[in-house]
Parts: structure tokens; sequence; C-alpha cells
């Protein structure tokens, strides 16, 4: 085995099918696609070179700065709401609770069924006329606080998060769940021996043991945050007047509603750069601790 | 480095989206011939063509009667075989424009509605020209006056097939039960707003989550303030859109919407919902073209049976008429310009855009562009006979104002026009707005 890896060769042939696709696929439309971004294009025919401006445009546009807004403030819920609940579960799940692998399927299930479908059902439950959130507020005396919850400027883009984030916590409570497992169980009774109480283990202990996996999960929560699309896309399109746009589905409408792909790709490009910033800086903060 | 690899691979899946999703056409395109036809036929060699369309509802009579046509078509013709495929609307957009970007677009395609919507690709040579290949015999099967307006640059790229107007619908049951009376003009409308609201009954639906019923409204509101030729002009001369009268028409929507017009979702409520809730007989009215009729009628109902329709009413302080209609833009079917059998691509055309613009007008799937003499329509709904005679009386059409417009300013105008139907804009800031889209190259 230490022969086949020492040999430069072998490697090559191991590495190279799957680096050829990746180029492929990934690396070169991205530079392609950075340089549609310099271009004033309808999509068909022939650009019109024109340097930055797509950029100077979108650090410009209320419309562009309001979308980047919401998929940072979307980060923001995602670390400080999303990735708490599922720490909280994974700790109870794996300080061996009874019907553990019960709970584990049910928390999991969101994760396996297709956004689309999720957003259907949500926004069934947000529905103004019949859904079951209005539904269920009339029912216990609280038709006050019924509302448009996908059509109000108020409510819109909580609304839209929330299902998103109830989406993915049983993603990141399976990452957890296993980081958690993994700890020596010796280590535990050790503080247990110790006389730590359980908060006390969960803080001093095992939240620090599972630094690597929490690492993972921010960013796969932060990136995930910020390119955001199919959810968004289904339950609001975006609307109402922008107020659920993010990024992504800017870019959507940029490209395929108004034919300015030259503009699109830039906020793609955007996106990628801007994905890649945050898990710099995450991976930073977590080697400096 | 996995998730920077996860970010960078979906940051990629969506360039790809962008730059036109190759694979879709040619998968699509490539789709092996079902099974064969197993009788050996190796002297002619078998011809593949491939179709492309939108009609995929469940109540919408082309979605059955495109499958029939193709298969008749198959049959007469073994050679020239036919492979179609249906998406979805919204869908079907964005998957003909990458497919047209990209040089993968099937042999023939549906067109949406014709206007801004095709007039890139033709600019680009993507479609195919057809002026040469129309006979005089076949000029002569169309309603006079419908092709002039398929023209583009006095050439023709497609065939009518049949074409839709938008009235108002006006459901009798509940406007009788809010004893409000059909209205004809713009007060009796807000006085029809007015009992209706207090029968406890919606006077009105839309489904703003997808902008453009909305839009009808406004169109149609303007047509009436400012009468056709005015906004002819404006489209033309864009600063003409801050006017006096664009002014009026937009206070007149707000004012609707202030008198609780519309349902208070509308926001959320996509263009199905709209249609669901209407048919369901949760409101009253509904400014709709004829497309829609199918549903209304349909046994399954609610509103079956209890349904007129009315143009939209005329304006006491307005220049246009009751003659003057949103909509006529005619939906047709476009040969790309890279198909390998221009001649049999054409044949399937005219095949196609006739027995669907035939059959479709008496199935009530849309307005005939073909000579109807001789047809039975008796198998018309008393809606799709109502839209026919109000057809007759037009005096003047304009088609929607989505695809009159470059596609950049037809989408603000739909947000322009949402903005203006929550009250965040008011009518005079609209219609400075409006005065700063793109003139229509289009010929109206």
């Amino acid at each position: 085995m230490d022969r086949v890896f020492s040999n430069k060769r072998d490697i090559a042939v191991f590495v190279g099918p799957t680096l050829l696709l990746f180029v492929a696929i990934v690396l070169v439309p991205i530079f392609v696609s950075s340089y549609y971004s310099l271009l004033d294009w309808n999509g068909i025919g022939n650009g019109k070179f024109i340097g930055l401006d797509n950029y100077v445009e979108m650090f410009t546009d209320s419309r562009a700065l309001n979308s980047m807004k919401n998929s940072l403030l979307f980060a923001a819920a995602s670390v400080f709401f999303q990735l708490p609940v599922s720490l909280l579960l994974a700790l109870i799940l794996a300080s061996s609770v009874k019907g553990e692998g019960f709970y584990r399927t049910v928390y999991f299930i969101p994760v396996l069924i297709s956004t689309v479908v999720i957003a259907q059902l949500w926004s069934k439950i947000y529905n103004a006329d019949y859904g079951l959130l209005n539904t269920l507020l009339k029912t216990v005396g609280l038709p006050d606080l019924a509302s448009d919850w996908l059509g109000q400027r108020k409510t819109a883009l909580v609304a839209s998060f929330i299902p998103i984030l109830w989406q993915y916590v049983g993603y990141h409570m399976l990452l957890m769940y296993a980081g958690a497992k993994s700890i020596s169980s010796e280590i535990i009774e050790a503080a247990k021996i110790d006389g730590a109480s359980t908060i006390r283990t969960a803080f001093s202990v095992i939240i620090p043991l599972m630094k690597p996996v929490l690492k993972v999960s921010l960013v796969f929560s932060v990136i995930g945050a910020l390119k955001i699309f199919d959810l968004i896309y289904v339950l609001t399109g975006g609307g109402p007047f922008f107020v659920t746009e993010v990024p992504s589905t800017l870019m959507y409408t940029t490209i395929f509603d108004t034919f300015r792909y030259g503009y699109g790709s830039a906020i793609s490009v955007f996106i990628i750069l801007e994905c890649l910033v945050f898990t710099i800086v995450i991976n930073k903060l977590f080697k400096t601790e | 480095m996995k998730a920077l690899r996860k970010n960078v691979l979906l940051a990629a899946l969506a360039l790809v989206l962008a730059i036109g999703l190759a694979a879709c056409g040619k998968e699509a395109g490539d789709a092996t011939t079902p099974g064969g036809n197993g009788e050996g036929a190796s002297s002619d060699k078998t011809i593949e063509l491939t179709l492309w369309d939108q009609s995929v509802g469940s109540t919408d009579p082309s979605a059955q009667l495109i499958p029939e046509i193709v298969d008749e078509w198959n049959k007469a013709n073994p050679h020239i075989q036919v492979k179609r495929t249906g998406t979805p609307g919204e869908q079907y957009k964005t998957k003909i424009k990458t497919a047209l970007a990209a040089n993968e677009a099937p042999d023939i395609f549906y067109g949406m509605g014709g206007g801004s919507f095709m007039q890139p690709y033709i600019e680009n040579g993507n479609v195919l020209e057809i002026t040469s290949y129309v006979t005089d015999e076949v000029k002569a099967k169309i309603k006079p006056g419908v092709l002039e307006t398929l023209e583009y640059e006095e050439k023709l790229y497609t065939l009518p097939v049949y074409t839709h107007i938008a009235n108002l619908y006006i459901n009798t049951e509940l406007f009788e039960k809010a004893g409000a009376d059909i209205p004809t003009t713009y007060s009796e409308l807000l006085d029809a707003v007015d009992k209706l609201r207090a029968a406890g009954i919606t006077p009105a639906v839309i489904g703003e989550k997808d902008r453009w019923p909305g839009m009808y409204w406004f169109n149609i509101i303007a047509l009436r303030q400012a009468g056709y030729d005015a906004v002819v002009e404006a489209f033309h001369n864009p600063s003409k859109w801050n006017s006096p009268d664009i002014i009026e028409a937009a206070r007149k929507l707000q004012e609707l919407a202030n008198a609780g017009m519309f349902n208070d979702s509308l926001f959320s409520m996509s263009y199905e919902e709209m249609l669901g809730a209407y048919n369901a007989g949760n409101a009253a009215m509904m400014f709709q073209a004829n497309w829609v009729n199918a549903g209304i009628e349909d046994p399954s109902s609610a509103t079956s049976g209890k349904v007129v329709v009315v143009p939209f009413p005329v304006f006491e302080d307005g220049k246009g008429t009751a003659h003057e209609f949103l909509g006529g833009s005619s939906d047709g079917f476009y040969i790309s310009a890279n198909t390998k059998y221009p001649d049999e691509a054409y044949e399937f055309l005219l095949y196609l855009s006739e027995q669907l613009g035939t059959r479709g007008f008496l199935a009530g799937a849309g307005l005939p562009t073909w000579n109807t003499e001789g047809l039975d329509t008796s198998s018309l709904s008393r809606l799709d006979l109502t839209f026919a005679e109000l057809m007759d009386t037009a005096e003047a059409f304009i088609p929607w104002w989505d695809n009159v417009f470059p596609a950049s300013s037809a989408d603000t105008h739909k947000n322009l026009i949402a903005q203006l139907l929550a009250g965040e804009i008011t009518p005079e800031q609209f219609a400075e707005r409006m005065a700063q889209l793109e003139p229509t190259e289009l010929h109206l």
C-alpha cells in the first residue's frame, strides 16, 4: 500500500479521472463565468466587454444589496438557531436515551425529503386562506394573529427561513451525534467520577472534544445559507417586493427573466467568492483558538 | 476542504445552469426512438423530429390534443416520426431558453406567445424563417389579418394556432348573493366591490406571487383610461408613460385595492392557486384570458354554469372603449434554424398549427385563427361562445404588456405593479419609473 502511494504514476492513475471531471465541470465553468461577468450579454450572440461595470452595479443596486443582506441574516440565523438546536438534540441522543435510534431517524427525515416537497408542504402550512397555521390560530381563539405569512413584508423573510432551518437541523444533528458518539466513554466516565454534572460534562468535556465536527457543521451551515436557492424559489420566488430575495434567486431572475447573463454571472461569481471567504475565515477562527 | 469543494461544486452547478445546460437539449434530441417499428423498413430512412411544448395541465385542452395530433401524424407519416416532450410553463421557459442559447433546441418548439420572448432568438438567427414555405393556399385558410400580426420585419417565423383575449369573469351566484349588478362602468365596479365586501365575499382574486396576473389588471385599466393609441405611442416613446392618464390609471388600481377589491393573500398566491380559488367559488371576479374557461366550466368546479364573461368596464373619464382588448397575441410553434430537416419540419408545423388551431378552438383552448367555416361549434361552452362573440366586436388588440416590453423592462413593469398594488409607491412615482423603461421594437 505504501508503495502505491509513493508512486507518482499510480497516484496520477487514481486521481486523474476525478481531477479531469472536476476541472471540466467545476473549474472551467467558474472561469468561463468570471469572463461572462465582465460582459453586457443577453445569452445569445456576442456580448459587449464592459469591464467591472456589472460588479459596480451589483454593489450599488439596492435590490442586490438587500439580497446579500438577506443571505447574511440567514447565515447568522443558521449559526445562532439551527446549530444550537442541533447540538442540543445531538447531545441528548448521544447520552443513550431510550429510543435513540427512533428519534435519530425521525429528526433526519426532513433531510431526506426533497426541498421542493418541503417548500410545498410549508406553503400549505402558511397559506393565508386555508393554511394549517392560520386555522390553528383561529381555533385557539387568536384570529387576530392569523396573517398572510409569506405575502407580508414583515413576516415573509422569517417565515421562509424557518422551513430551511428546520430541514437541516436533522443533518447537523447527525453530524454532531456521530462526533459525540466517537468520544471515548472512558473520558466521560472519568468526568463523572470526578463529580462533574451532566451539563458540566457536556460543556467542559464533550463539546470541546467535538471541535472538528462543530467546525464542519459551521462551515456547511454558513455556506448552505449563503447559497440557498431552491426553498426560497419555490416558497416565495424572492417576493413579495424582493423581501425574501437572496443572491442565488436574484441571479436566476436576472438570467432567465431579464436575459442579463453578464450581470447574473457577476452575481454567481460573488456567491463563489463569498462562500470561499467565509470558509477561510471559519477555518482560521478554529485554528487560532 | 470538503466544504470548499461542496461549495465550489454548487456554485459551478449554478454556472452550468447559467451558460445553458447543453446536456438538457442533447438528451431530448438524442433520445432513442421508442423500440423502432419492427417492420424492418430498410429502404427508407426514418426521420425523427423533436417537438417541445408547454401544454401539460390537466384542464388544458391542448395537453390532450397535442399528443393526439402527434400520434395521428406519426401513423400517417411512418418516415417522419415526431417525438414530443411537454414541460410546465415556467420550467418550459427556462428549458427552451437554455436550449436555444446552447444551440440544442428541438426541431419544433412552442414560442411563448411570440413578442419579446422570441425577438432575441429571431434576431440572432436561431429560428428558421418560413416566409417562402407559406403558400397562398395556406394563407387562404388563415383568418384575414392574423398572419400580419405574426410578421417580424415582414418575415414569417411561425404559423398561428389560436389566440386569446382577457375579459372580466363574473360569478353571477356571488353577485346575486351580494345584490350587486354586473359592472359596465368604473363607478359601478366600485359599487359592486362595496356590496360584495359588505356581503363578506372577496370581490376578485389575483395570484400576484407570479406577478403577471396583477399586471393584467393594470394593463386593462391603463388601456381603458388612456386608450389604445396613447398606449401604443408610449410603447414606442416611453417618456409618454409619465402622463396624467397613466397616473390616473395607477391611482384607480390603488383605489380598487384600497376598497378591498382583491384577496388579502394576493402576494403569496400563485396563478394556479388563484384559479383554484376562483373555480372553488371563493371570489366573484377574475380578469383573465380565455385559457381559464375550461377550468371554470369543469363539472367539478363550483363555478360550473354560474360564470358569465363581460368586457372590462369602461371609465367615465377614460379614452378607451369596450372594443379595445388586452390580448390577441398569437401563440405559435417555431422551427429551429439548426434542424436537419427543414422541409419535413415545416410540413409538420403546418399540420400541427392547423389541427391544433381548429380542434383546439372546438375544445375551448383558444379563439380561432384558421377558417372556422363549416365547423360544428355545438361542442363549445357558453363562455367560449361569448369570447368568440366579443372577439368579433374587437377594434384593437394589445398583447399582454410583458410580451411587448423588452425582457428586462417587462420584469421591471411587473415589479412596479406589485409595488403599486401594495401601496409602496405612489401613482406619480409609478409613472415616473414607467417612463424610464425601454421602448419596444415590436410592430404594434
